[in-house]
């Protein structure tokens, strides 16, 4: 049996009724309309104009004591592309982005095939797999900073010590602190998106499988040919979810390793806030936001135009 | 039913956004002739309370509304967005990492000509100021130094901490042959160490060693230099493990109460946490060994001044006033440093501290403390954040002493 059929079949019972043309003629539609009104005034107030305002400062020396800040042009913007410690932020936002998206990806979908199974304290499991998910990520920082500390006393280089290897600097070493970083991202986030995964493999009729078996597909072919295409829409949700909330990370590794060692696991979003706020440099982190929010913006479309490309193929 | 307008719903849920919008606290006279004076405090109300309640007891004709917001980022960003909206307290902090901006803005009272200033140090008045002016009264010091266990150091011959830096690499070495860990100090700030030995090194300069680097008569590398060298010389000799980019401040003081290690630098805040976790062990603070012939000093800083806002109306700033002058007497004095445990240094009232952290005393009361980022004149932020990264670069061994200096003049002419 083939994913196509299966697709459309699933297509077929899944697909909404035609909408029907609603009635009312343009009155109903303005009524309708002026129930947009609030959200739309929101979004002006809340999005729009602040992210012209953002814009506006990165023009100028603005320190965030004064509004009367000097205009300098591009000049924020030249000292940004000009700073190691900024590119050194951006690639490990980068790198953590991508990083955790494929790997939390991979684990969750894998994890959410066995969490779909029946067995005994299958709620309980689900549970404990979604915890890490519920404490904010500065607390699990600071917890596994301990975990990874350096020292023959940490948690990890104890039980290492105990197998007769010697400590390892899992925060002293850029390498192994971008690992640790990335680790409990994975860790902290695993779970959560397992759930999300499960929730739409229960939408799955079981007689696709049924049908697939008596057709005599194997397990893998099951879940190649039936599980993951019906799951790309939320992989395609997960996925933009991951690579977002990668993408502006900044409690985590500011509580594991303070971006640290040297500028090897900062972030964007940790130098805009340092920038903007304690050091009053309000134009230069402006600039910095405008940069960061069309990388984004052009990062998740591109990723968005992919996952759909992904999910036209795969269905 | 009456039908109601289907567009009244949209249009009144706009405009209550925007009348909340308008909910903004303003302390105005009273109406029984008593001022309300507004205090945003990073001393949370259960330790400072009593201090504010005790001010208007004896000055029942000022009233104090005092709110709360947690140091540093959080009390610098909340205060900033204040005093860009014109609604900034009657008094508030002013800190290492807001003074640049509150003095360049004009957003402080001058204090130099008040009368509560003279008996304050003039270390911690010159601190919150600039050419003559005082814009904070900072009532109070914190200094750091070198806590040793003491049992730990008789195990290798020793009674206290060396007073030179080449004497306490030896003790070191020597705790090390003896299977003790010696010193930790941890790469997540400017280390005590340097902070102290650049602080012994400009007591005896004039112009001061931060005004010939910023003024462009010397710079980071040539100043920095030879005191970076002296301090990676603990990592060259295997003295100090370079993991210690990886520590924080607790998790070496965990090790220094589990009795693992020798000697940490410590403040006065870790007494109390000491004797908690270690009420058996002997231990005491000493100041920091001296380097290049100099005398054992400490690092420390100033607390952050009491700032009065000049955007408040005169009747307001008169008010801040007394309750600056109240802070600054015996009795206010004596209050603060009974519910914070900050050592005060005015000169009409000795705090008692704990006997542990005598050494440092009069370090602090003196004003022989030193803290680069507060010594700074400009960029204070900035080139700490760049010192920080660059000090864990050279810990690792990845740039030399004095590619570090030089990466902080470079950052220092581009801010």
């Amino acid at each position: 049996m083939s994913a196509i059929v299966v697709s459309k079949a699933h297509d077929a019972a899944t697909r909404p009724a035609k909408r029907r043309r609603s009635g009312g003629g343009w009155k109903q539609i303005a009524v309708n309309q002026a129930f947009l009104l609030p959200l739309g005034a929101a979004f002006v107030f809340l999005v729009v104009i602040p992210l012209g305002q953002t814009f506006y400062w990165s023009l100028t020396d603005f320190t965030g004591y004064d509004p009367d800040a000097s205009f300098i042009g591009l000049a924020n913007y030249a000292s940004i592309l000009k700073d190691p410690s900024m590119l050194a932020g951006l690639g490990f936002t980068l790198l953590y982005a991508v990083a955790t998206t494929a790997v939390i990806t991979v684990l969750a979908i894998s994890l959410a095939v066995q969490l779909n199974k029946v067995f005994a304290g299958r709620n309980f499991v689900r549970s404990v797999w979604f915890f890490p998910a519920v404490p904010s990520m500065a607390i699990l920082g600071l917890v596994w900073r301990y975990i990874f500390s350096p020292l023959e006393s940490g948690v990890i280089n104890s039980v290492l010590a105990k197998l007769g290897i010697a400590p390892v600097g899992w925060l002293s070493d850029d390498g192994l602190a971008r690992f640790a970083v990335v680790v409990v991202g994975v860790w902290a986030a695993t779970g959560w998106h397992a759930v999300l995964y499960t929730a739409y493999l229960q939408s799955i009729p079981e007689e696709y499988y049924e049908v697939a078996k008596i057709d005599g597909a194997s397990p893998r072919q099951q879940f190649f040919g039936i599980t993951l295409p019906l799951l790309t829409p939320a992989i395609v949700i997960s996925t933009f979810l991951l690579m977002t909330g990668g993408l502006k990370v900044f409690d985590l590794p500011y509580a594991l390793t303070g971006g640290g060692p040297g500028f090897a696991t900062q972030t964007i979003t940790q130098s805009i806030i340092i920038a903007g706020v304690s050091q009053g440099r309000s134009g230069m982190a402006s600039a910095l936001a405008v940069l960061f929010t069309i990388a984004v913006a052009a990062l998740t479309f591109g990723q968005l135009r992919l996952t759909r490309a992904l999910e036209r193929r795969l269905s | 039913m009456a039908r109601q307008h289907p567009y009244l719903a949209s249009g009144l849920a706009l405009a209550m956004s925007f009348s909340l919008t308008a909910c903004a606290g303003a302390s105005d006279d009273n109406a029984d002739g008593t001022t309300t004076l507004t205090f945003l405090s990073w001393v949370d109300e259960e330790r400072f309370g009593p201090v504010v309640e005790a001010f208007e007891a004896d000055h029942p004709e000022i009233d104090i509304e005092m709110t709360f917001t947690p140091p540093v980022n959080e009390y610098v960003q909340a205060l900033q967005t204040q005093v860009l909206s014109g609604t900034a307290p009657d008094v508030f902090l002013i800190a290492a990492e807001n003074k640049t901006n509150l003095i360049d803005g004009g957003h402080v009272v001058d204090l130099s000509g008040e009368d509560f200033v003279k008996n304050v140090e003039p270390f911690n008045l010159e601190t919150y100021g600039r050419d003559g002016a005082y814009y904070g009264l900072s009532l109070a010091s914190w200094a750091g130094g070198y806590v040793y266990n003491e049992d730990l150091l008789a195990e290798a011959g020793y009674d206290g901490v060396p007073e030179t830096w080449d004497e306490f690499l030896r003790m070191c070495e020597k705790l090390k042959d003896a299977g003790i860990t010696p010193f930790l100090e941890p790469a997540d700030g400017i280390p005590f160490t340097m902070a102290a030995w650049l602080g012994a090194k400009t007591e005896g300069m004039d112009p001061t060693l931060d005004q010939q680097i910023f003024s462009g008569a010397s710079s980071f590398e040539e100043e920095w230099t030879p005191l970076l060298e002296e301090y990676n010389r603990l990592f060259e000799d295997d003295v100090m493990t370079r993991d210690v980019v990886g520590l924080d401040g607790q998790m070496v003081l965990d090790e220094f109460t589990a009795g693992r290690l020798a000697v940490m630098p410590a403040g006065g805040w870790t007494v109390s946490s000491i004797l908690e976790a270690a009420p058996e062990m002997s231990w005491s603070f000493a100041q920091i060994p001296g380097v290049d012939g100099r005398e054992p000093y400490a690092a420390g800083a100033a607390s952050p001044g009491y700032a009065i806002n000049s955007a408040s109306d005169q009747e307001h700033q008169e008010a801040a006033k007394v309750f600056l002058a109240w802070l600054a007497s015996p009795e206010g004095t004596e209050l603060i440093f009974e519910q914070t445990g900050d050592v005060t240094v005015t000169s009409d009232f000795e705090p008692q501290v704990d006997p542990h952290f005598e050494p440092l005393v009069d370090n602090i009361r003196s004003g022989r403390i030193y803290l680069p980022m507060i010594a700074w004149e400009r960029s204070e932020d900035v080139l700490n954040v760049e010192a920080i990264a660059q000090l864990q670069r050279m810990v690792t061994g990845e740039i030399t002493p004095r590619q570090m200096a030089s990466a902080l003049d470079a950052k220092l002419a581009a801010s």
